[in-house]
């Protein structure tokens, strides 16, 4: 607790040296510097204060009702300048200015010699006054000498030109670029949909022919020869099973069903359909392959066979 | 006197270290395997690129992940490197002001297919459009199913496609087939009335069925439930959730399985099949088929050749011939899969 107490007031001090920086720096050091005997820098003399408000009052009577400036008078001295600026910007940025002048050389003269100053400084605030008007032109180069100006407004054009005219050209380029790119949405829409369930049946029917043929064949010892018969006879019957079960099954789930003859008029053996053969051209191939791959096998077994009889 | 030889002495030497040869002849189908170069014939632009590394992805094991290719390398640099490596397939990307272009040869003297991309998404779009990506760490050890539906069995050039796809990655056998090295699926499906083929690469995930969501998750994710609000453990284990929304749909998708596959998945209990879009992307357009790599006489064009473009009477004659023929050809489709076997046909 204590070291948290502590800590704390060390921030605190840190915040109280930071803000001292920023906030009033100017008008509590200068008041510091009028009055020294003061200790802190936040008290402010009544006096001063007094003195302050009247100021205000000076000022913004010129402009403004009396009553209102009375009113302005009465508020803190520290909410005089925030409270100026909410009103109408062209005439109080001047008092603003001219309160902030005003504290700046408060520092140096003494009482008297203030109100001289008031003076001058009055006159400076209707220059800068009539500037600040005149000002408000829309020129995005700003008070730039009139000779100069023609030139300098000349080039920043040709550079905006310039540089949206190359910005449209990248622009162009990455389009191009990226043709045909295409971010996919978050969810999963029915054409997604469609397709993941087309391929999960594909795997689910590979899977199935799979597990048949493999479940099937556990029992059997592939060297012995008799089994090799038995499983070469297994694969054969089961995958062309499969294959030729599986279109006829499948296909009138699938959205471009053939029109009617896979309704369930095929037979199931393969060889006794119409289209055996015929219609699958993986099978065509397959049917070469598999004729050099069978004489292999019956040779392979042939041998086997042979050794074990002797 | 000679120093007599000891004719038994063995001889330390050192094992050799020899590099593993990468397999060019499947152990199990004694087929070839398919090997394939995946390049781009001039300058890409970044996303393309992408594309080009994941289609890379897709093809593993069997192919150069890290191909470097230079500038001034053509056709015929690459060719003479495939030769003696037995690459067996190059696939080509290429830009256009209009679209980018996939061509899909067979070397060496094989027929190339040119696609047109219409549209794309890369991998890592994909990841970032899901909520839960899953990429396990040995998913590129095997190569892929594939999976091609909707081409029909009628016109060539659907059926040179649909071979040369087939043909681009290593065939399976059922018999001897691990199914934990079936990970990965390719699908392609040509739908007929737009004339485009998607293209999609899923992952397979196996989820046992019939266990409650709680307790499948403990078993699966390791995580420990919270059962700070049970009673006794027996309601953990009996309390019903609601039950998922796509129960139903996995009732088509059940397999069982012939064994025991990683820690959840039991044999002769049933099991879900669940795919997980994983890299790019697809819509291709079939543009062309040629005969030579990149060459050669034009077996089927989109658009006509330039020949025919001369008397359009001619070429509104044979397009409403063509179209004939497609109507009278069956409309058989049916899911064609990577599988061999060793026997004869009947």
């Amino acid at each position: 607790m204590v070291e948290e107490t502590q800590v704390r007031d060390f921030g605190n001090r840190m915040n109280k040296r930071k803000s001292g920086h920023k906030k009033g720096g100017n008008k509590a050091r200068k008041k510091q510097k009028q009055f020294p005997g003061m200790g802190e820098r936040v008290k402010i003399d009544p006096r001063v204060k007094k003195f302050l408000r009247k100021k205000a009052r000076d000022y913004n009577s010129d402009d403004e009702d009396t009553e209102e400036g009375l009113a302005k008078g009465v508020e803190d001295d520290n909410l005089l300048p925030e409270y100026v600026i909410a009103e109408d910007v062209g005439g109080e940025e001047a008092e603003e200015l001219g309160n902030e002048e005003d504290s700046d050389e408060e520092g140096e003269g003494t009482l008297p010699g203030i109100t001289k100053l008031g003076e001058g400084s009055r006159a400076f605030r209707n220059a800068f006054k009539s500037v600040i008007k005149k000002g408000a032109s829309e020129d995005p180069l700003g008070p730039v000498l009139s000779g100069h100006k023609k030139l300098v407004a000349e080039k920043l054009a040709e550079e905006e030109v310039e540089r949206k005219a190359k910005g449209d050209a990248k622009k162009e380029k990455k389009l191009v670029a990226e043709k045909g790119h295409v971010k996919p949405a978050n969810f999963l829409d029915t054409h997604e949909r469609f397709l993941i369930s087309v391929a999960t049946k594909g795997v689910v029917k590979l899977f199935n022919a799979v597990n048949k043929a493999q479940v099937a064949q556990k029992g059997l010892n592939p060297l012995r020869s008799k089994d090799a018969k038995v499983i070469n006879k297994r694969k054969k019957d089961a995958f062309y099973g499969e294959l030729r079960r599986a279109p006829s099954a499948s296909s009138t789930v699938k959205v471009n069903t053939s029109e009617g003859d896979a309704e369930g008029g095929t037979p199931s053996w393969a060889p006794l359909r119409d289209n055996y053969m015929l219609t699958n051209p993986k099978m065509k191939d397959w049917d070469k392959k598999l004729d050099s791959g069978v004489e292999d096998d019956i040779g392979g077994m042939s041998d086997d066979s042979s050794s074990d009889e002797d | 006197m000679a120093r007599l030889r000891n004719k038994n002495r063995k001889v330390f030497s050192k094992p050799s270290v020899k590099k593993k040869a990468a397999p060019t002849v499947d152990h199990v189908t004694g087929d070839k395997i398919p090997k394939s170069f995946v390049f781009s014939r001039g300058k890409l632009p970044g996303s393309l690129r992408q594309l080009q590394m994941d289609l890379r992805k897709l093809m593993l094991p069997f192919t150069a992940l890290n191909l470097k290719e230079k500038k001034r390398n053509n056709l015929r640099d690459f060719l003479n490197v495939a030769g003696p490596m037995g690459v067996t397939h190059f696939l080509m990307l290429s830009k256009t002001d209009a679209a980018p272009y996939l061509k899909v040869a067979r070397t060496p003297q094989g027929p190339t297919v040119t696609f047109k991309i219409n549209q794309y998404s890369l991998a890592s779009d994909i990841t970032q459009s899901q909520l839960r990506p899953r990429c396990p760490s040995d998913l590129y050890k095997n190569p892929p199913l594939i999976v091609l539906s909707g081409f029909g069995s009628g016109e060539q050039h659907l059926k040179l496609t649909t071979i040369m796809f087939q043909n681009m990655f290593p065939a399976i056998d059922i018999n001897t087939v691990k199914l934990s090295s079936c990970q990965r699926i390719v699908l392609l499906n040509y739908n007929k009335d737009t004339k485009l083929i998607d293209f999609r690469h899923y992952s397979i995930r196996l989820q046992p069925v019939g266990v409650s969501r709680r307790i499948r998750k403990f078993v699966q994710n390791h995580q420990i439930p919270d059962l700070r609000s049970l009673q006794d453990v027996s309601d953990f284990i009996t309390k019903a959730g609601y039950g998922s929304e796509s129960e139903g749909d996995e009732e088509a998708a059940t397999v069982t399985l012939p064994c025991d596959l990683g820690r959840v998945n039991r044999a002769t209990s049933k099991s879900a099949v669940k795919l997980q879009e994983i890299g790019p992307r697809m819509t291709l357009q079939l543009l062309r088929v040629e005969e030579g790599l990149c060459s050669g006489t034009v077996i089927f064009s989109e658009y006509g050749t330039a020949n025919e473009k001369k008397t359009p009477g001619k070429e509104n004659q044979k397009n409403q011939g063509g179209e004939e023929d497609e109507d009278e050809d069956n409309d058989d489709d049916e899911d064609e899969e990577q599988e061999d076997d060793e026997e004869a046909s009947e």
